[in-house]
């Protein structure tokens, strides 16, 4: 019986969407979450001194996007041919490309910059990424509210986490984009997902 | 008439990497090359307005390491099994990574500015970038020249190509680095792999 367990600190972050596909997958895990203080003395004993690390029947594999796909793919979560798998992969790409964008103004430390920062990418940035996704999901979506196909996948999970960030900076955000709106929902919907959101711990990011 | 088009500009840029993997593969494509002034008219026939993009059956695909990586999939490339591609993934993000850090200093359009970047790159990040890689590879790579397992993979390819900028920056960059400079040779002397370097378009980037 293959073992699974996921190191990373206790929040969402970079690790939620493993946690998402865990879910989904009704997969048991260990889910271990560091606190600051305790990672100083575990950093050493990830290959890359980062986290999340995924620890699959021993073997060690870093980054975040690298552990998705190898979850997704172990449990048909990635798409159902190579074109598929590769469609999610563009959405996932295009997911990132967009996060990518805010995650700098995340790290600001002075507020008036972070506030203007903000504004000017929920005005110049953030449109053209959104529509860029609602264009995929229209193009490999099979006319449904899944990404890719007529099936949830990594992509869906991973635009549900990422849009959660950018609903706090503006919660009405998706009403232009009603594909979109649409797709979280669906997410939501499915009942192991709908499990894992009311139960899992409450963190600031 | 060609299951596979590549659609990118002529340079090597994002587009080379797949054209390394074709190569690899033996594998014919169309090799579409836009010259500069060729784009505009073109950009919004893509589906994120940008390139590389392969049509694969008539079916576009955005986003350069998909399409790298569906291409590696495609012709055994990419890993022979989900854990193996997964290694191969945590090397390509791991490159990925390193890309990331150098190209602010790559395509600083002020010279001075520009040899005040490479020169911060080269004494303050770029070690801890190639260290990764030397650790993922000894995790990975069973002893062998190749990243990951005993075969050529598309970690190697890409850190193939990544080396050649490196290299086009600073000659001396992999001089510390024994294994990364005898894993490029590796990837040169395999003989679809040198024919086409020898072949193709000789680009500045």
């Amino acid at each position: 019986m293959s073992t699974y367990k996921l190191y990373y600190f206790n929040v969402r972050g970079r690790g939620e969407v493993a946690r998402l596909i865990f879910a989904a997958a009704d997969q048991k895990y260990e889910d271990i979450r560091y606190e600051r203080e305790e990672w100083v003395s575990h950093k050493s004993e990830m290959p890359l001194g980062q986290m999340p690390v995924l620890e699959y029947n021993g073997v060690k594999l870093p980054q975040s996007a690298a552990i998705n796909r190898f979850l997704a793919n172990q449990f048909h979560l990635a798409g159902k041919d190579n074109f598929d798998q590769a469609k999610v992969d563009a959405v996932v790409d295009t997911i990132n490309d967009m996060i990518s964008k805010y995650r700098p103004i995340r790290m600001e430390q002075d507020e008036a910059k972070q506030k203007e920062l903000t504004k000017t990418f929920l005005a110049d940035e953030l449109p053209k990424h959104l529509q860029n996704l609602e264009g995929l999901g229209k193009l490999y979506g099979s006319g449904g509210s899944f990404f890719v196909g007529n099936n949830l996948t990594w992509a869906d999970l991973y635009f549900y986490d990422i849009a959660q960030h950018i609903l706090e900076l503006d919660e009405n955000i998706f009403n232009n984009y009603p594909w979109l709106k649409e797709n979280r929902q669906q997410v939501e919907k499915q009942p192991k997902i709908a499990e894992y959101l009311k139960n899992r711990p409450k963190t600031s990011h | 008439m060609s299951i596979y088009k590549l659609h990118y500009f002529n340079f090597r840029g994002r587009g080379e990497l797949a054209r390394l993997v074709f190569a690899a593969a033996g594998q014919t494509f169309e090799d579409i090359r836009y010259e500069r002034n060729e784009w505009p008219s073109n950009k919004s026939k893509m589906p994120l307005g940008q390139m590389p993009v392969l049509e694969f059956n008539g079916t576009q695909l955005p986003q350069s390491i998909t399409v790298a990586r569906f291409l590696a999939k495609q012709f055994q490339l990419a890993g022979k099994d989900n854990l193996e591609q997964a290694k191969v993934d945590a090397v390509v993000d791991t490159i990925a990574d390193l890309i990331v850090k150098y190209s602010p200093a790559r395509w600083e359009p002020d010279e001075t500015k520009k040899k005040e970047l490479l020169k911060k790159f080269f004494a303050e990040d770029l070690d801890k970038h190639l260290q990764d890689l030397d650790v993922l590879r000894k995790l990975y790579g069973d002893g062998g020249p190749f990243f990951v397992g005993n075969h050529l993979t598309l970690a190697d390819l890409y850190f193939y190509n990544t080396g050649q900028n490196l290299l086009q920056m600073d000659e001396n960059s992999l001089n510390n680095y024994p294994w990364l400079k005898q894993n490029r040779e590796e990837v040169e002397k395999q003989p679809k792999i040198a024919e086409y370097i020898k072949n193709r378009p000789d680009m500045p980037y």
